[in-house]
């Protein structure tokens, strides 16, 4: 790599980690203005998330006696900086310059860098010295086992399809973000992707933590289970890895099931700039849209599973879903 | 209906929040800020919610009229009337009251009242606002 | 060599409490835990102890009155119905039936809006937060109701010994009678939102089982009791105040699903079922309002002079929200104060009953068990014993050995 590009690449990286965090407070903030709106009460206003950020930075780190310092101090780190690393390698409204590393990263790579910031989490918690934070830890050790069934099968999906088109680079998402993958299958494999698309927006609160999936950090439970030990400047590191990792989860779901732009439908073409920006626009009206769905109405209407709970919905009801939409898929193929 | 909360969340969405926003719908970037441009008209409170007729707030008294017999402290159960031996009156202390109106009823002068103020937060225990003579 | 078999411990042992996010007031549980599974637990209670007898035997008793309203302030009424009826009685005062019927309708608004909090609470505990937010948004219409009629959304210092301190006209009929539309409407939403929602099912049913025989020897009171089957209600068993002059009926989850399983799902039941008989009840009593005066004895200080005079013990009881709340008191000739004071709070009876419950389960489920019985455990803490130089906690043997002397003692003093 010359000069220009390794110098391109690194502007490029921080200027992914600044919009992953940015965008991932403002959406955060966005997300609870809305639930509260939906549950009758007026809200904080939608800069919350960066006041308590900085509220946070300025409080006492506080190291427990029986912690590991070291891990308990790196964890944060690892969970924010993998987070960012992800955000390098998904593509982003076909905008110039994106995804950072591209060409270097596929969909295998992602879901394993997606496990990054939770395992993280939990040798964080594990490193906390708490019983809560133990019990806390296995539980999301579990939910990540969980569900990973459904997102592999997911991703099964999409490569099966695109390789058996003879697409070149299969779980490149590049080329995934190239040919939306409802245009390349029937009306059979039309329901599998639907199957699909319902279980990874439940995927999604799992991913994230959030209720009804959030067993691991369960507030009434278990005092806030993982992160019960964390404070100050470490809180607020694994806050930032939570608001960048919603980023990543919605940008790979809409880079998966819905990578069309505003270009594709609506011509631009007065000014040159004025096309990124509109599509730039249209990707964060995307993501918000599955934030909403996701994430937002989720956890606002329904109760907290246990852990078991947790675990049979994501392999017995997920799963089988999901597996049932894997099959739809390559049934179609054999039926056109 | 498996979800029985969604539709109840989604129609909120379009209707006003149930909060009061009193006094103000967001914290204000002073507390103190704010009560000076309220202080200068530059800004307003939003008013809490209205009380009902014959609420329990802070004790009026008629210095006048009391005679000074000391049943209302025979049964105050919060021990908040003080008596002033020289001068044959009391004093309550508005922290220490309990608002139940006891001392109300026994007064054979009816020189005791409780009216219907509420917004008695002080910093002061014994701030001339709270206590009442 | 002998080789010695060591059993080595499996699980661990950990504690929730004193303060904890699932616990609305201090109690310890500790627990022996394997994986998620409770093995054995055990609580400790006594850690919001205020000393509300001792203040209450050095004061005269229209003040003791106030003292007992605010040993909770979900079920304040209920406490200040047992006393002034403990009161009444050794003084042999008759309470006007105007005074009966206020108290009741007063103690059933304060029903609905117990079970109403209660129902919030259990919500948060699962992590349902938006019911939470409805069933308190519901509560503000009693609470504004409450403050309405008795001039505060707490503490309604309406009950005087002899009678109540304030009527209710009939200009605040149309009032009371539009909130108990608005809870009709509200009851429809509120039981689609605990009973049918699929999560919550989930996670209640067959959850925390109390079964019938379990219930029959621990004796818990009150909707605990009820859930698990067992007909036992104050209002109904031993009436008091206007409860005589209706028609009630227990409610038990079998009226509603035709089943009794004692589990959470059928406490949630039970607590629901109820608001709706207060409403019922409330309405009914209002129609039926005598007319007549307010107070036995209308100036305070001839009531003090006349308690001053009274001489004797009885024990007031009142089915609060959360069971049989019990106030013993002893009263001497010549004396202001109370000689004896002893309250015997509802949750004191459904406390035991955690420990069944409980045991079986996971971790997960100890907040929304805990929270089933509707622990109020300010109620209920009279039982830590703190001296100046030194900080006990009583153990049950303990206690059992000091209330067998206090019963030796006071039946001495009886004989004297």
């Amino acid at each position: 790599m010359n000069a220009t590009a390794l110098l391109l690449t690194v502007a490029g990286t921080i200027g992914m980690a600044l919009f992953g965090l940015f965008a991932g407070l403002w959406f955060t903030g966005i997300d609870r203005v809305l639930a509260a709106r939906m549950q009758a009460r007026i809200g904080p206003p939608v800069r919350q998330p960066f006041i308590d950020l900085s509220k946070l930075l300025v409080k006492q780190n506080v190291v427990p006696a029986n912690a590991i310092p070291w891990l308990f101090n790196g964890a944060p780190l690892l969970a924010l900086a993998s987070a960012i690393t992800i955000l390098l390698y998904i593509p982003m409204a076909a905008l110039p310059g994106l995804p950072v590393l591209g060409l270097q990263g596929d969909l295998v790579l992602i879901m394993y860098l997606l496990l990054i910031p939770g395992l993280a989490m939990v040798a964080g918690g594990l490193a906390s010295g708490s019983p809560y934070a133990t019990i806390g830890a296995q539980r999301e050790m579990v939910t990540m086992i969980a569900y990973e069934l459904p997102l592999a099968s997911t991703v099964i999906a999409f490569a099966w399809k695109l390789a058996q088109m003879n697409v070149a680079n299969p779980f490149s998402l590049s080329t995934l973000a190239a040919t939306p993958i409802w245009t390349l299958v029937g009306p059979v494999g039309f329901m599998g992707l639907l199957l699909l698309l319902a279980t990874m927006i439940l995927v999604v609160p799992g991913e994230l933590g959030r209720i009804p999936f959030d067993a691991p950090e369960a507030e009434t439970e278990i005092a806030g289970g993982l992160l019960v030990e964390y404070s100050g400047r470490n809180f607020a590191l694994f806050s930032l890895s939570l608001a960048v990792k919603t980023i990543v989860v919605t940008s790979l779901l809409v880079a998966l099931f819905f990578p069309w732009n505003l270009t594709d439908f609506v011509a631009i073409s007065c000014c040159p700039y004025l096309a990124s920006a509109a599509n730039a626009a249209f990707f964060l009206l995307k993501l918000f849209v599955v934030l909403f769905f996701s994430v937002t109405l989720v956890r606002i209407s329904v109760a907290r599973f246990r852990i078991t709970q947790v675990v049979d919905v994501y392999w017995k009801v997920l799963g089988a879903l999901s597996i049932v939409g894997l099959l739809l898929v390559m049934v179609d193929a054999y039926v056109r | 209906m498996p979800f029985p909360m969604v539709p109840e969340l989604l129609g909120s969405l379009f209707k006003k929040p149930n909060t009061n926003p009193f006094p103000a719908p967001q914290l204000p970037p002073t507390v103190t800020g704010l009560l000076e441009q309220v202080g200068q008209g530059k800004a307003q409170l939003n008013p809490p919610v209205a009380v009902p007729p014959k609420l329990r707030g802070k004790m009026t008294y008629n210095r006048e009229t009391c005679i000074g017999c000391k049943l209302c402290l025979k049964v105050c159960p919060a021990h908040a009337i003080d008596f002033i031996e020289g001068a044959k009156k009391i004093r309550i202390f508005v922290s220490q009251c309990i608002q139940c109106g006891q001392c109300t009823e026994i007064c054979p002068k009816n020189c005791l009242a409780l009216s219907d103020e509420f917004l008695n937060a002080n910093h002061d225990r014994y701030a001339d606002a709270l206590i009442v003579d | 060599m002998k080789t010695i078999e060591v059993k080595k411990p499996s699980g661990y042992a950990t504690q929730i409490g004193p303060a904890h996010p699932a616990l609305k007031e201090p109690v310890m549980f500790s627990l022996d835990i394997e994986g998620e599974r409770i093995k054995k637990v055990d609580f400790v209670p006594g850690m919001a102890h205020r000393g509300v007898e001792w203040m209450g035997m050095r004061r005269n008793c229209i003040q003791t009155m106030y003292l007992a309203e605010r040993i909770c302030g979900i079920c304040g009424i209920t406490h200040s119905i047992s006393f002034s009826r403990a009161v009444e009685q050794i003084a042999q005062i008759q309470v006007p039936v105007r005074a009966h019927y206020i108290r009741s309708i007063v103690g059933e608004l304060e029903r609905i809006h117990s079970h109403l909090l209660w129902a919030g609470v259990a919500a948060h505990e699962l992590g349902f937060d938006s019911a939470f937010y409805l069933a308190w948004r519901v509560r503000e219409n009693v609470m504004d109701l409450l403050e309405y009629l008795t001039g505060n959304r707490v503490h309604y210092a309406i009950i005087q010994i002899g009678g109540v301190r304030r009527d209710i006209v009939p200009d605040q009929f149309p009032r009371i009678e539009e909130s108990m539309k608005f809870f009709e409407d509200a009851y429809a939403k509120l039981a689609a939102v605990f009973l049918d929602d699929t999560t919550v099912q989930m996670r209640c049913r067959g959850c925390g089982v109390l079964t019938y025989d379990e219930a029959r020897e621990l004796c818990p009171v009150g909707p605990t009791a009820r859930a698990s089957g067992i007909k036992k209600d104050v209002r109904i068993d031993h009436a008091y105040a206007a409860y005589g002059d209706i028609e009630l009926e227990y409610q038990t989850p079998d009226l509603l699903t035709g089943e009794v399983r004692g589990d959470v799902y059928d406490r949630i039941i039970t607590r629901l079922l109820e608001v709706k008989q207060s409403i019922g009840i409330v309405r009914q009593l209002l129609a039926m309002l005598p007319d007549g005066p307010l107070l036995a004895i209308p100036k305070p200080a001839v009531l003090l002079a006349k308690l001053k005079g009274a001489a004797g013990e009885a024990v007031g009881r009142h089915e609060a929200p959360r069971g049989e709340v019990m106030h013993y008191v002893r009263l001497e000739a010549g004396k202001d104060e109370p000689a004896a004071w002893k309250v015997k709070a509802s949750s004191y009876s459904n406390y035991l009953s955690w420990i069944p419950m409980m045991e079986g389960e996971q971790i997960a489920d100890i907040p929304i068990i805990a929270a089933s019985i509707d622990p109020c455990i300010s109620c209920t803490d009279r039982v830590a014993l703190v001296r100046p130089d030194s900080r006990q906690i009583l153990t049950k043997e303990e206690l059992h050995r000091l209330s067998v002397e206090k019963t030796r003692r006071i039946q001495a003093s009886l004989v004297k």
